[in-house]
Formats: C-alpha cells, sequence, structure tokens
C-alpha cells in the first residue's frame, strides 16, 4: 500500500490544527453581560507565578494584560481568537483568580415612557393640575 | 454262505466308497482349481478399481484445490472490489469534512461573539468525529491519509486527537513539551493517538481520568496514554500486537457489524509512516497503557512558532505596572492620578522605540495615550470584520 500511496492526490488539511472546542475544553459561553468588549481585563499579582498548567492559549492571554488592563475586544485581537472564546478563557482565568476584571459602567437604563405617563397623568387626576 | 455273501457285500461297499471318494477328490480339486481362478480374478479386479479410485481420488484433490484457488480469487476480488467502491466513498467523505471543518472553523470565527458559537463548538465536534471515522474506513481501504503543511508542537498534534473523540474533556494531558512534530508525521500521529483515546474511552468508566505525558527515551519520543479501564487479557494483548505491528491486516468483511477500525488503523498508519504503538503496558490506574514511539525522524526539538505571530513578548515593558501601594485593601488597583491603565501594545508596522525610562514626566501622559491609541488601533484593526462577527450580536 506504501507503493500506491505516492501517486494519489493527498489531501490538504488547511483547518487549524487544534480545534476552539479543545482550547475552552468544552466550557460553555460566559453570559452576555459577563466579559463585554469593553470590559477590562487584567492579571493579577504574581499570576504568572500562580499559573501552573495553563493551555497555551490562556497563558498568551494571561501575559498580554500582565502589563495592565486591556479591553476583552484588544486580547481578542491581539490572539487572533474569536471574543466568545477569549470570553471562556477568561472566565476560566477569573474563576482561578488570576485576573482582575473591571467592568464597563452600566449605561443609564431609559426610564419606562408608558409608566411616566400613567404617574403623570395620576398625579394629574389627584391634584386637577 | 452266508459268510460269502457277506464278503461280497463288504467288497462291493468298499469298491463303492472307494469310487466316491475318488469322484469327492476329484470334484475338490476341481473346486479348487475354479476357486483359484476366481480368485485371481478378483484380485485383478480389485486393483483395477484401486487405479480408478487412486485416479478419481487426484482429481478430487484437483477439483478442491481449484476450487479453493477460486475462491480465494474471488474473495480477494470481491475485497479488491468493496475496497476501490469504499475508497472512493470514503475520500468523498474524508474531504467533505475536511473542507465543513475549514468552513466551520471560518463561522466560528465569524459568529465568535454570538450566542450561538456555543452550538457551532458542538457542531464542529461533531465533525471532528465524523471526519476521523471518514479518514479511518479511507486508511483500510488504502486511500492516501489528509496532510498537513507545518510542523506543529507534539502537545498540538495530542490536543488535535483529542478534539476527535466523544469525551474528550476526560483526556488531560499532564505537560507541556518544546518538541514539535515535522509536518509529514502530524496528521498520521494525529489519527493514531485519536483512535487510541478512543479505545482508552471506550474501555473504561465514562467519568475515569485519561492521561497523557510525553517521554523521551534515548533517541525516540514517546506519547504515553494511560486509562482507568479494563486491562486486556494475553490473547487481546497478543491479537492487539499483531494489528498494531502492521503484519496482519484483517479483511473488511472480518471487522465485523460494529467495526473496529481502531487498532487495523493504527497498525496500518504506523507502518507506512515509521512509528509503533504498544498497548501491552498496565497504567498506574490498572487499566491499559499505550505507547506511541516516534523515531527521531519524526519530530525536532525546536519549538515551532505559533500560527500567528503574538505579540506578547514585543509588550513595551516602559509603562511599569502599578506596585503593591496602588492596590486597595481588597486588591483592586487603584485609579492613580497618572498611572499606567492600559498594557501598551506596539504598532506592528514600525519598528519598537527604544525603550524609555519613566524619567520624562512631562511626555508621561502624551505617551501612554499614544501607546493607548495604538493599542486600540492594532487590537481592533486585525481583521476586526472577521474576529469579532456582527456588532448586533
Amino acid at each position: 500500500m506504501p507503493d500506491e500511496h505516492e501517486p494519489e492526490q493527498e489531501l490538504e488539511l488547511t483547518s487549524p490544527l487544534v480545534p476552539l472546542f479543545v482550547i475552552t475544553n468544552g466550557r460553555a459561553l460566559p453570559p452576555d453581560h459577563q466579559y463585554e468588549h469593553t470590559a477590562l481585563v487584567m492579571a493579577a499579582e504574581g499570576a504568572s507565578a500562580m499559573a501552573g498548567a495553563l493551555s497555551p492559549e490562556a497563558r498568551q492571554v494571561l501575559d498580554l494584560i500582565t502589563e495592565g488592563f486591556l479591553s476583552v475586544a484588544e486580547v481578542a485581537g491581539h490572539t487572533h481568537l474569536p471574543v466568545g472564546i477569549v470570553r471562556i478563557l477568561l472566565a476560566q482565568l477569573e474563576e482561578d483568580s488570576l485576573i482582575l476584571v473591571r467592568r464597563p459602567v452600566p449605561r443609564a437604563e431609559r426610564v419606562d415612557r408608558e409608566l411616566v405617563s400613567a404617574v403623570l397623568e395620576g398625579l394629574k387626576n389627584r391634584f386637577g393640575a | 454262505m452266508i459268510r460269502d455273501a457277506l464278503v461280497w457285500c463288504l467288497v462291493a461297499v468298499a469298491a463303492i466308497a472307494v469310487v466316491a471318494v475318488v469322484a469327492l477328490a476329484a470334484r475338490n480339486r476341481a473346486l479348487g482349481a475354479k476357486k483359484q481362478q476366481s480368485e485371481g480374478e478378483l484380485r485383478h479386479q480389485l486393483h483395477i478399481s484401486d487405479q480408478q479410485l487412486q485416479l478419481a481420488r487426484a482429481e478430487l484433490m484437483r477439483f478442491t484445490t481449484d476450487l479453493d484457488r477460486t475462491l480465494q480469487e474471488a474473495k480477494e476480488a470481491a475485497e479488491e472490489n468493496t475496497k476501490a467502491v469504499l475508497k472512493g466513498a470514503a475520500s468523498f467523505l474524508q474531504s467533505l469534512a475536511a473542507e465543513q471543518t475549514t468552513l466551520l472553523d471560518d463561522v466560528q470565527r465569524k459568529y465568535g461573539n454570538h450566542a450561538v458559537l456555543s452550538d457551532l463548538l458542538e457542531v464542529n465536534h461533531a465533525n471532528a468525529q465524523m471526519a476521523r471515522k471518514a479518514q479511518g474506513i479511507a486508511v483500510m481501504c488504502g486511500a492516501p491519509l489528509g496532510r498537513r503543511k507545518r510542523a506543529a508542537s507534539v502537545y498540538d498534534v495530542v490536543r488535535s486527537a483529542q478534539g476527535q473523540i466523544r469525551n474528550f474533556h476526560r483526556v488531560s494531558i499532564m505537560q507541556q513539551t518544546g518538541l514539535a512534530l515535522k509536518a509529514s508525521a502530524v496528521a498520521p500521529v494525529a489519527l493514531a493517538v485519536a483512535e487510541l483515546l478512543d479505545n482508552a474511552a471506550s474501555f473504561s468508566q465514562h467519568d475515569a481520568p485519561i492521561e497523557i505525558t510525553f517521554q523521551r527515551v534515548q533517541n525516540n519520543l514517546c506519547i504515553v496514554i494511560d486509562d482507568a479501564g479494563v486491562s486486556m487479557n494475553d490473547e487481546d494483548r497478543q491479537r492487539a500486537t499483531e494489528l498494531l505491528s502492521g503484519n496482519i491486516v484483517p479483511r473488511l468483511s472480518q471487522l465485523g457489524n460494529q467495526p473496529k477500525f481502531g487498532f487495523p488503523v493504527i497498525g496500518l498508519i504506523a507502518r507506512q509512516y515509521g512509528f509503533r504503538v504498544d498497548v501491552t503496558g498496565v497504567s498506574r490506574y490498572g487499566g491499559v497503557r499505550a505507547v506511541v514511539l516516534l523515531p527521531e525522524e519524526l519530530w525536532t526539538v525546536e519549538e515551532t512558532p505559533p500560527a500567528y505571530e503574538a505579540p506578547v513578548s514585543n509588550i513595551l515593558r516602559t509603562e511599569g505596572r502599578p506596585q503593591n501601594g496602588s492596590r486597595t485593601t481588597h486588591g483592586l488597583p487603584k485609579r492613580g492620578a497618572r498611572q499606567a491603565p492600559i498594557a501598551s501594545v506596539p504598532d506592528p508596522e514600525s519598528t519598537p522605540p527604544a525603550p524609555r525610562s519613566a524619567e520624562e514626566p512631562s511626555r508621561f501622559s502624551g505617551r501612554s495615550l499614544g501607546a493607548f491609541q495604538r493599542g486600540t488601533l492594532s487590537g481592533r484593526n486585525l481583521d476586526a470584520t472577521s474576529l469579532e462577527g456582527s456588532e448586533d450580536a
């Protein structure tokens, strides 16, 4: 069989060697409000020393943010990993208390217009504007 | 008178007796001659029959041999035909699965920040298992294995194999090495390790650990797979060793209704690519210890560079991280007046400027702002659309 092996056209495998689901080790995506694009992350003090058996990708993320805060989107940009994968890695790192996360200031929520007008209506009725 | 009469009588009786004896003797002689004659005839006939029997037996023998040969030929032809048909189909499946893996990877990157990503990861997992089966059937039918262009670290090759089995999170790789497999060995070793992992997972409890370690023994690199399953008996061991050596290749029809491709496939590719696999060891958990023994032609000591340029080592270390004093009691960094809050990432286009000391107070804030800008730019410019998916995710 090795003799037949040469003339035939071999299939070229172009996909990345390590699939993304192995990089995340099958971990689920964290909920949407965690590790948003603009959330800032930084390695905790002495994290590199504490990090024992991290996957190369998690180690890369940790190394990136050793120097200071970096946004989740930037981490994804530098590691060339999809944001979702970076978020899963960050969730794992935070669980091992290897990183600090500074969540973005939540946007002030719009007041429900209908509720406000209902209150206004009530006030008007009560006090007769 | 009476006496005479008696004498005559006696004489007559004697004469009769003599005549009778003579007659009997003559008859006896005639009978003996006849017997001898017929015996001779019979013997002759027996001899002829014997010869005929011999001839018939020889002919039968010839027919039987002919039949056996024809049967063997027919079986081989059937095997070859089945292989040829299956080979085409399996190669097709194999390339389709490979194409789908590439596509899925693109889609995963496109919808990288979408909730659909977790489903895509599962689909990719299922696809990876299918690709392994297709590869296995293709190899059994004599089709070539897929090929990878780049060398890869043995750690990544094993992770690739890990992704090809169902319960992959049971597998833990205990160490990382600086050793890399040559490009030609990446795909076959990944498939062999995947089959061994699948075997380890099938013959152990569904939550039992499977551990992988690497060892350098003389000029060989060993990938050691320990499972906590049931160990094999001597007969199984012998059979496994025969199959893994690639010396015995079972027919497709011998694989059974739930075909066990694993060991025959490993045996074929191990022989083809020049490595050895042994499963006769006992793991530290009392299960099977499988060892993939890679001779030095298949690996190198140099660490392969990652597929992408990681900016990690290029990060300028000018800004200095907040010191212990700038932490709150809860361990959070204090937002100092002009601390450097952002990791600075160099502009990939320009050469990194020489590290400047932090003794230029007048330009400090300007520099950190510039670094911030560069960092965000390089962070977002790199294929921002394809990497981060749609913004409305």
